[in-house]
């Protein structure tokens, strides 16, 4: 059965639908990526699964339990971390401050404090400092790091490569795969195409709102639509 | 010029207590509490009757806070709803109208009902003298009071899982929602936290002279220069704006004249949010 189930979603604003029915699954342990241009309602598809917006029609179920219309903070707390593509980091807190409260309700664990500092060396030098003051890098570490915290079931990330220098996506994309490595379930929207498929295992094509394809990352680097659209492949 | 100081100091304790409560709820909800002066008369008048009732003293205080928690608590679960559903502008002007419209409500109803009521608390006792001024007890016990909440305040802000989770809500109230923190909870606490601290001001201040009906808008207005000076969503801020209006209030008070003190205070609000929009101390850093 699937970790997270997302089954004929509709979300939108002001009554208009801007995703429609979209249904994508991801297994336990697997990385998904859902591909597609700016525009495209990636960032709309995740903020319904979420919680941050309510989808008009449709379920998400996450582990087989039904997280549909529940809030936010029920859903991050059930096991769904979510990583905007802004971060939404606590700009006046320190890095510790804001690693602690990705624990929220509980006290943070030292061993996955212990765990996210050994993945983002870079945040155990910054500890103290505030989380506004970092680099686009830096706060990128930081927000992958916060949703750590909660020792997720899913991680679900929103163009973790939003304002990065190409070295530094590469960078963002090699913590993730340590983080697969770990059995950890990651669903990621990207418009960097050849950085999601060289990454996930599977990946879905999402153009207008709609799935217009989906198949393995292999596949889809394959297939002629993708490679003109999004690989620059004439 | 030392007592003067002192003086300044003194009241300017009760100005960062009274700041704090407005500061707290505009910085996490939006919302300016226009009706916040109008709360702490609530709670003084309700501490008054219990007191002409024949209650103990702080058994009556405790429940005129626990009144004015109460109404700013209903407050907030029932007429703030569509405020919340708002963001931005939007949030801000109905919130401000809605509470403007509660203040007026509240106004009535005390100035109607309990027309002469008010709230004076008589601490006993000598003056007591502090680094050579000699102090009124009550002065002595209202800054005290004043100094241990806000030290518990900052405490719990800085520290507590809970106070940092207040903070998030400030920062970022996605943020926030995205590592769990309820901010539909965290604003019912802190409207219900503000609404206790708007009376214990009136009955602080109740401590040195008398606190009438009618006192609600002078409250509210010293409450937003405060708020505004110290950076809205600051507590630190509110405290170091407040000690600063305090002894502004004093000194001008004293070497120029009551009747301009009101213009210099708004004067150096109005300066310093000149050279610091954003107030002294920025929102959620304790």
């Amino acid at each position: 059965m699937a970790m997270l189930d997302i089954a004929e979603l509709s979300a939108g604003y002001l009554g208009e639908d801007v995703v429609h029915k979209v249904s994508l699954a991801v297994a336990e342990g697997e990385a998904v990526a859902v591909i597609g241009s700016n525009g495209a309602g990636k960032t709309t598809l995740f903020r319904a699964v979420c919680g941050l917006m309510r989808p008009s029609h449709g379920s998400v179920r996450l582990d087989g339990r039904p997280i549909t219309r529940r809030r936010a903070h029920d859903i991050a707390r059930g096991g769904l971390a979510y990583v905007p593509a802004e971060r939404h980091l606590f700009p006046e807190m320190s890095v510790t401050e804001n690693l602690d409260l990705g624990a929220y309700p509980k006290r943070p664990s030292p061993e996955r404090r212990g765990l996210v500092l050994d993945l983002f060396p870079r945040l155990a030098e910054r500890r103290r400092q505030r989380a506004g003051t970092l680099s686009g890098g830096e706060q990128q570490m930081l927000a992958v790091g916060r949703a750590l915290m909660s020792n997720p079931r899913v991680l679900v990330l929103d163009e973790p490569t939003t304002g990065l220098a190409p070295k530094l996506a590469v960078d963002a994309y090699a913590a993730l795969e340590a983080l697969r490595g770990h059995g950890l379930t990651i669903l990621v929207a990207e418009q960097q195409v050849p950085l999601a498929l060289g990454f996930a295992d599977r990946g879905y094509v999402l153009e207008d709102g709609h799935i217009q394809l989906q198949g393995t990352s292999a596949a889809l680097a394959e297939n002629p639509g993708v490679q003109q659209a999004y690989l620059g492949v004439a | 010029m030392r007592a003067v100081v002192f003086d300044g100091v003194v009241l300017g304790l009760q100005f960062g207590l009274l700041g704090v409560g407005l500061t707290l709820v505009y910085g996490l909800a939006g919302v300016l509490n226009l009706a916040y002066g109008q709360l702490a008369v609530l709670g003084a008048v309700v501490a008054a009757l219990r007191i002409d009732a024949g209650a103990p003293t702080i058994a009556a205080v405790l429940t005129g806070l626990a009144a004015a928690g109460a109404v700013a608590l209903a407050l907030d679960l029932t007429l703030m709803r569509p405020v919340y559903r708002r963001r931005g502008e939007d949030r801000v002007l109905l919130g401000l109208l809605l509470m403007l419209g509660v203040a007026f409500i509240i106004d009535g109803v005390l100035v109607w009902r309990y027309p002469i009521e008010a709230l004076t608390l008589r601490i006993g006792g000598d003056p007591v003298d502090v680094l050579g001024t000699r102090m009124r007890t009550g002065s002595l016990l209202a800054s005290a009071i004043a100094l241990g909440v806000g030290a518990v305040l900052v405490v719990f802000l800085r520290y507590a899982t809970a106070g940092k989770a207040v903070r998030s809500v400030i920062q970022d109230e996605e943020g926030a929602q995205l590592c769990g923190v309820s901010p539909a909870r965290v604003r019912a606490f802190v409207f219900a936290l503000s609404g206790v601290l708007a009376a214990l001001v009136a009955v602080t201040r109740s401590m040195t002279s008398p606190v009438t009906v009618n006192a609600g808008i002078d409250f509210t207005i010293l409450a937003l220069i405060v708020a505004v000076v110290g950076g809205l969503g600051s507590v630190s801020g509110a405290f170091l704006a407040g000690v600063l209006l305090g002894v502004v209030n004093t000194v001008s008070a004293h070497y120029i004249g009551t009747y301009v003190t009101t213009i210099v205070l708004l004067g150096a609000a109005a300066v310093t949010i000149v050279l610091r929009p954003s107030g002294l101390l920025g929102a959620g850093r304790e």
